[in-house]
C-alpha cells in the first residue's frame, strides 16, 4: 500500500484493470438476464390468461437488461481510452520523477525548464484522467439505478408468478434469477465504485 | 556518472559516460557514448531507463539538449535503449537509428515523437555536420539484428557487446593489461555470442578498418595494441558455449 501511495499512477493502472475485469461480470449477467426475459416471455405466452401480468413484466426485464448491456459496452469502449490516459499519466509521472532526480545531480536551467513542462503535463494528464474516471462513476451509478428497478421487478414478478397456475414454479424461478442476477451486478458495481473511491483517496 | 573525453578532433569529439555509482547493484554497468559535432549531438546506446537521470545531467554538462538530434541503438536490449520513452518526451524531434529488424520491438519502450530510422542489414553511412560515420553490421553478435558505429576520422569503433566485460562499477575506463583483462571477457563472449561464423565474418571485416580505439558497451575500452590483441583473442575463442 505504501508503494501505491508513493506511486498513485501505478494504482491508477491497477484500478482500470480491476474495473475492466468487473465489466465482464456485469456484461455476462446482463446478457443472461436478457435471454431469461425472452424465455420467460415464451413461458408466459404458453401460460396464457393466467400469466398476463408476467408477460408485460418480461418487456421491462428485456428493456433494462438491454440498457445495462448498452451502458456496459459503452464503458468497455471507454476502457481502452482509460488505459491510454493511465499510461500517459504513468509516463508523464515517470519523466517528472527522473527529471527531479537529474536536477539533484546537476542544477541546470534546461533541466529546470524540462521539469516544469513535465510537471504541467502530469497535472494535465491527471485532470484528463480524473474527468474520465468521473464519467465512469456516473455510468456505474446509472447501472446501479437500473439494478434497483430490477429488484423491484423481481418482487412484482414473483407476485404475478404465483397466479400462473401450473406455470407458477417456472416463472418463480425466473423471478429468483432476476433477483440474484441484479444482486451480482450490484456487487460488481459496488466493487468498482469502491475501487474508484479508493483511487480518489490515493490521488488526494 | 563518470564522463571521460575519448577523442577531440577538428570537427567533433567523443565522450563516454559510465561507471555510474548511483545505479542499483543488480543492474549491469554500461558505457554510453556521445559524439558532439559543431551543431549536433548523437548518443550511442543511450542506456536503460534507470540511467536516464544521470545521463541527462551528464549530457547537459557538455551540450545543449536541442542539439541532441540523433540516437543510435545497436540492438533491442533494455540496457541499450529502455530509456527511449523518456528521451521521446525530452528530445521529441530527434531521430533514432536502429536495426530495421527491431523496430516493432523497440517501439514497446514508448515512442510517440522520435522518428525511427531503420538501418538496413548491410549497414549505412550517417553524416552529422561534416563528419561521416558508418553503421557496421554485427548480426548475431549477439543480437540477430545488430550494428556497430565506426568513425573513420577518429578511428574509433563503438563495438556494442563485442569486447564487453562484466566488471565492478569502479573498474578503470581503459584496458591496461590485456592478458589479465581477457579473463573478465571470456564468459561473456562464450555465453552471449551464439555464432562462430558470425564472429569470423565480423573479425575479417573489422581487420580492414583502421582502429585506434575499440569502445564496447560494457567494461573497458581498448586502445592501440590492445585492439589487435582483442581481435586475435576473439578469433581463437570458441563462442556459443553454455558451460565454460
Amino acid at each position: 500500500m505504501d508503494s501505491i501511495r508513493k506511486h498513485p499512477e501505478i494504482k491508477c493502472f491497477v484500478t482500470v484493470a480491476t474495473i475492466v475485469a468487473q465489466l465482464e461480470v456485469i456484461l455476462t449477467e446482463a446478457k443472461s438476464l436478457s435471454l431469461t426475459s425472452k424465455n420467460a416471455r415464451v413461458v408466459a405466452i404458453r401460460a396464457g390468461e393466467a400469466a398476463l401480468g408476467f408477460k408485460s413484466i418480461t418487456n421491462f426485464i428485456n428493456e433494462f437488461s438491454g440498457r445495462t448491456i448498452q451502458t456496459t459496452e459503452h464503458i468497455n469502449l471507454h476502457a481502452s481510452q482509460l488505459f491510454k490516459l493511465a499510461l500517459h499519466h504513468l509516463r508523464a509521472s515517470q519523466l517528472e520523477q527522473h527529471l527531479a532526480k537529474s536536477l539533484t545531480i546537476l542544477d541546470h536551467p534546461e533541466s529546470k525548464k524540462l521539469y516544469s513542462v513535465a510537471a504541467s503535463h502530469v497535472k494535465d494528464a491527471m485532470v484528463a484522467l480524473k474527468h474520465e474516471l468521473q464519467n465512469l462513476q456516473w455510468q456505474f451509478e446509472e447501472i446501479e439505478q437500473q439494478m434497483r428497478a430490477a429488484e423491484y421487478i423481481a418482487v412484482t414478478s414473483r407476485v404475478e408468478a404465483s397466479q400462473a397456475g401450473e406455470f407458477c414454479a417456472s416463472l418463480e424461478s425466473v423471478s429468483d434469477y432476476i433477483s440474484s442476477a441484479a444482486m451480482r451486478i450490484k456487487g460488481a458495481i459496488e466493487t468498482n465504485l469502491n475501487t474508484l473511491d479508493e483511487l480518489e483517496r490515493v490521488f488526494k | 556518472m563518470k564522463s571521460t573525453d575519448l577523442y577531440q578532433g577538428k570537427h567533433h569529439k567523443w565522450i563516454v559516460f559510465g561507471r555510474d555509482q548511483g545505479k542499483s547493484e543488480k543492474i549491469i554497468d554500461t558505457n554510453q557514448y556521445m559524439i558532439v559535432t559543431n551543431q549536433q549531438t548523437m548518443l550511442l546506446d543511450p542506456g536503460g531507463i534507470e540511467l536516464f537521470s544521470a545521463m541527462l545531467a551528464g549530457i547537459l554538462s557538455h551540450t545543449e539538449l536541442d542539439k541532441v538530434t540523433t540516437l543510435f541503438a545497436s540492438h533491442q536490449d533494455p540496457d541499450i535503449i529502455s530509456s527511449l520513452g523518456l528521451w521521446d518526451k525530452t528530445i521529441p524531434k530527434a531521430k533514432l537509428y536502429a536495426p530495421w529488424l527491431w523496430e516493432g520491438f523497440i517501439r514497446h519502450f514508448g515512442m510517440d515523437n522520435i522518428e525511427y530510422k531503420s538501418i538496413p542489414d548491410e549497414g549505412q553511412e550517417l553524416r552529422l555536420d561534416s563528419v561521416t560515420f558508418r553503421f557496421i553490421p554485427a548480426h548475431f553478435l549477439h543480437s540477430s539484428g545488430n550494428f556497430h558505429v565506426y568513425d573513420p576520422e577518429a578511428k574509433i569503433l563503438m563495438s556494442g557487446d563485442i569486447g564487453a566485460a562484466l566488471e565492478e562499477p569502479d573498474a578503470p575506463m581503459f584496458v591496461e593489461d590485456f592478458a589479465r583483462h581477457a579473463d573478465k571477457m571470456r564468459y561473456f563472449h562464450q555465453r552471449w555470442m551464439p555464432s562462430n561464423s558470425a564472429k569470423k565474418n565480423w573479425i575479417a571485416r573489422v581487420r580492414e578498418l583502421e582502429i585506434d580505439m575499440m569502445a564496447p558497451q560494457h567494461g573497458r575500452i581498448f586502445k592501440g595494441e590492445a585492439v589487435q590483441e582483442f581481435l586475435e583473442w576473439f578469433d581463437n575463442l570458441e563462442v556459443g558455449i553454455v558451460n565454460s
